[in-house]
């Protein structure tokens, strides 16, 4: 029939639209889709670089101290301001040790309503703890500093590297970075119940910094610790670092929250993080630790190293000739070490230079008697130089073999590595710490070991793990959502008998409401890039300078391809300048863009950070102070001796004084004055530092209530200071 | 269209690599990398091509980047690797291409499942044929692409969903 006919024809026509309409929609949604995983990539690149560029600083500053140390002399200012830090816990023997910590005299008032602890732990407890902090509770500081005591008590007895086994079908849990966000601890253990005889668990470092719950997570760990010590076990990470949680928000935590008591509570903390253990190793063919490994790492020499002389792997043992030029000392040493170095033999009448000997087997207490004694010399105290060596051997020789650098080198490695694609081993210049290590390093230790698998941590997923090095490398990674709401889910690995990994991801949801993936992906961009935004205001001078170099006719305008070239080669982020222009060239810059040129000096005006009261000061320091405030946060903070959150106007100046010679640049006295005058406001010739670091919009304290963390370099600053209870 | 940097996707690291393409105006030109990271192999997969493709705002069909791939067989996909220089002349190609989809050609394509000629679609019918025409996507992505579209009804209004979809 004729109506068949043409109705097949107009069938077979609308066929081929419905076909064509199809494909198109298809193409569209595909394309879509990956642009936004590019968009996704670089905004995740940004918070990694920003990250990582933030740890590279902190190494870089702490070299620097370390520097000044080596080489000013021993009356300087500037010396005796950061000294401290390189001296080694005034506590000494154990006896005092106890007594500085007491916690017996600490009266627990009966308004608090939180957790009271009796000791020995009960698993009840520990279970209460865990309720209690779900509920927004405080454990009291004498409970604090009593559960720290036997926590390190524990720590004491336990080697450098624990070897377990999953005999008896146990299947143990393994945990990557927690970094202080308690919610996903509480997922976890509500995924896969709490520690237990059945349940082991092991926690693979990075509990603390950078979220608001670093203290919560610690107390619960060391419960469980206590409780179950054959079943729990923890791995130190390389933010289990007094120095690094100087930076990275812990110390402020600890003394936002415990302001009676905090300081105390740190340096215990500081003995502990030394105390923790630095591998695992399970059914002797898997190794667990927290960053990596380089081509050096030697399982049997990390055995045999003192770890708890490496209170910071940060502050490298120093350099011999200088050891033995060194003329001061502290009286005091480290509790419970038996195998401490002394770089001079003290001695009642004359300075006698004391080789670079293992005074094994002698305990410390043999040397404080002789040191009580020698009030005359001073010498200093630094990180030991073991070894398997008898008493006999009184003699450099034996130790020369390994020096306290390559200990130090060992534990670094193992603490800061990151895994990378090529073969070979260099040092991993991003971070300022450890190696980046290659698929042929693993595969020869592994050889060299005979070991199947390494599982650590260190590095953030967006699955919260991720293999590599042919399935022989495992990172693996338990804090979620942790560079903003949205970015990345967390994994917990367990482990059977047949030590096949067996992978369990989350995601804290109370942090992310039903946003659609636009949202959210828009979320993180956003904040991204108002962080990159920042940076590059930051590094204005430096950019005005390399701008001009390629503006030859001084027009105030770059190509498109020149600004790119230059905004790379000031900032080193490796990001997709162009592809980003977009979003960081707005207002009437972009509009002014004609021909793709960019108008320079109208592109820094938009990014300017208009500072408060700021306007007196000169504009190149507040640039200054704004790139660097994480680290100038930091330099106030240890000259903070007693942690009190203020410093006098004198130390101040001497701050300064330091920060203009780390940064190279002049800050005149008239300069300093002038900061000075801004912020003490009371003119009590005390600087309050958190009110130093708002005045100047150093720190943004809208975003500040917003998240538990903080971007600007990791700082947690969310600190909803406690202004209830002023006794816990 | 402005020149802009292509992101390059390593096989194992996964982390973007930045690029310069300035095909539309200059010859290749010497891509710049992060000196510093030792990760950067400048190197992406057969299977990703398409994605870095349409990451630089170009959308070819499946069948359009395995032809510039040279037909490679499925296992290749995933196996084979393509330096800059070689994807550059396919970046080229495709750029060329004026199969772009205006707002009416789609509207216009999604008129034809109109049945009552109302401006809207059946959610349900738009999805089978989203499944199961042309370059067919699965039911996950058909999904993501939907969410929030229908109506209580299960219609869909197309003038807006293009206008969703142009939107991206």
């Amino acid at each position: 029939m004729g109506c068949g006919v043409s109705k097949s024809n107009q069938f077979h026509k609308n066929a081929g639209k419905a076909i064509k309409s199809a494909v198109l929609i298809q193409r569209w949604y595909r394309q879509f889709v990956a642009r936004k995983e590019m968009r996704r990539r670089y905004t995740w690149h940004i918070f990694q670089s920003i990250e990582y560029s933030g740890e590279q600083a902190q190494i870089k500053l702490y070299n620097f101290l370390g520097y000044l140390m080596d080489n000013f002399t021993p009356a300087s200012n500037e010396r005796n301001l950061i000294s401290h830090i390189f001296r080694d816990n005034e506590v000494c023997r154990d006896a005092e040790w106890e007594r500085y910590f007491c916690y017996k005299n600490i009266e627990v008032p009966d308004l608090y309503s939180g957790p009271h602890l009796t000791f020995p732990l009960t698993v009840e407890q520990a279970v209460g703890l865990v309720e209690a902090f779900r509920n927004k509770k405080q454990l009291h500081s004498r409970y604090v500093l009593q559960l720290l005591l036997e926590t390190w008590k524990q720590l004491r007895l336990l080697p450098n590297i624990n070897r377990i086994s999953t005999c008896h079908s146990k299947e143990i849990t393994i945990c990557g970075d927690l970094h202080g966000q308690l919610e996903d601890l509480l997922l976890i253990f509500y995924k896969n119940d709490m520690p237990s005889l059945e349940k082991p668990y092991l926690f693979n470092g990075d509990f603390v910094d950078r979220g608001k719950d670093s203290i919560e997570i610690l107390i619960i760990l060391f419960s469980f610790l206590l409780v179950y010590p054959s079943e729990v076990y923890l791995n130190r990470g390389n933010h289990e670092d007094h120095i690094v949680n100087l930076r990275y928000g812990f110390t402020k935590e600890v003394l936002s929250k415990y302001r009676l008591h905090g300081k105390r509570i740190l340096k215990l903390l500081q003995k502990i993080f030394s105390w923790l253990p630095l591998a695992t190793v399970i059914d002797q063919k898997v190794l667990v630790i927290h960053g990596g490994i380089s081509n050096t790492t030697d399982l049997s020499v990390l055995a045999r190293v003192d770890r708890h002389n490496y209170n910071s792997a940060l502050r490298p043992p120093k350099k011999r000739h200088q050891r033995e030029a060194e003329e001061s000392i502290d009286s005091d040493e480290e509790a419970g070490s038996t195998n401490k170095v002394l770089q001079r033999r003290p001695s009642l009448t004359s300075p006698r230079t004391l080789t670079r000997n293992c005074f094994q087997n002698r305990s410390l207490q043999d040397f404080s008697d002789r040191l009580k004694a020698n009030t005359v010399e001073e010498v200093e105290v630094h990180e030991g130089l073991p070894g398997p060596f008898g008493p006999e051997n009184d003699t450099s020789q034996s130790c020369e073999s390994i020096s306290s650098e390559d200990e130090w080198k060992q534990i670094l490695d193992l603490l800061w590595s990151d895994p990378m694609a090529q073969d070979g081993c260099v040092p991993n210049e991003v971070r300022g710490g450890g190696c980046y290590w290659g698929p042929d390093v693993t595969e020869d230790f592994l050889n060299r070991h005979n070991l199947q698998l390494i599982i650590r941590s260190h590095e953030c997923k967006q699955e919260g793990y991720e293999f590599c090095h042919n399935r022989k490398v495992l990172t693996l990674f338990s804090a979620s959502n942790y560079y903003d709401v949205g970015s990345n889910r967390g994994a917990y690995v367990k482990l059977g008998p047949d030590l096949v990994p067996y992978l369990v991801q989350y995601q804290a949801s109370s942090m992310i409401r039903e946003l659609s993936v636009r949202q959210s992906a828009g979320r993180s961009e956003r904040s991204a890039n108002k962080v990159l935004r920042e940076q590059l205001f930051a590094h204005k001078s430096d950019l005005i300078c390399a701008f001009k170099k390629l503006d030859s006719e001084n027009k105030g305008r770059v190509s498109l391809a020149n600004w790119a070239s230059a905004v790379e080669s000031v900032m080193h982020l490796g990001l997709p300048w162009r592809i980003m222009r977009s979003q960081l060239v707005t207002g009437r810059s972009a509009d002014s863009s004609i021909d793709n040129s960019i108008d320079y000096y109208e592109w820094f005006n938009e990014l300017a950070i208009k500072g408060a009261n700021a306007d007196h000061i000169d504009q190149s320091l507040l640039e200054t102070l704004y790139r660097h405030r994480s680290t100038l946060e930091t330099i106030f903070r240890i000259v903070d001796t007693d942690n009190s959150g203020f410093i006098t106007m004198e130390d101040f100046r001497q701050t300064w004084k330091l920060l203009s010679v780390y940064l190279k640049m002049e800050i005149t006295e008239d300069a300093i004055s002038d900061l000075a005058v801004t912020i003490d406001s009371n003119q009590d010739g005390s600087i309050d530092i958190e009110e130093f670091m708002e005045a100047f919009r150093l720190t943004d304290k809208k975003s500040r209530l917003e998240r538990g963390r903080s971007m600007f370099m990791g700082t947690a600053t969310d600190l909803t200071k406690l202004e209830g209870d002023p006794h816990i | 269209m402005a020149p802009k940097k292509v992101e390059a996707k390593k096989p194992e690291a996964k982390k973007p690599e930045a690029k310069k393409d300035e095909a539309k105006k200059d010859e290749a030109p010497p891509p710049t990398s992060r000196a510093q990271s030792p990760r950067g192999e400048m190197k992406i997969r057969f299977a990703q091509c398409g994605d870095v493709l349409r990451a630089l705002g170009h959308n070819p069909t499946n069948q359009e980047v395995l032809k510039l791939l040279g037909r490679p067989k499925p296992e290749e996909m995933h196996t084979q690797l393509l330096d800059f220089d070689r994807f550059l002349p396919m970046l080229q190609h495709v750029a060329r291409s004026k199969e772009t989809g205006a707002f009416e050609d789609f509207v216009e394509g999604l008129r034809v499942f109109d049945k009552e000629g109302n401006g809207t679609v059946m959610g349900a019918e738009l999805r089978h044929v989203l499944a199961t025409l042309g370059e067919k996507m699965t039911e996950h992505e058909v999904d993501r692409l939907m969410v929030g579209q229908e109506d209580a009804n299960g219609h869909i209004n197309y003038t807006e969903f293009v206008k969703h979809v142009l939107a991206g």
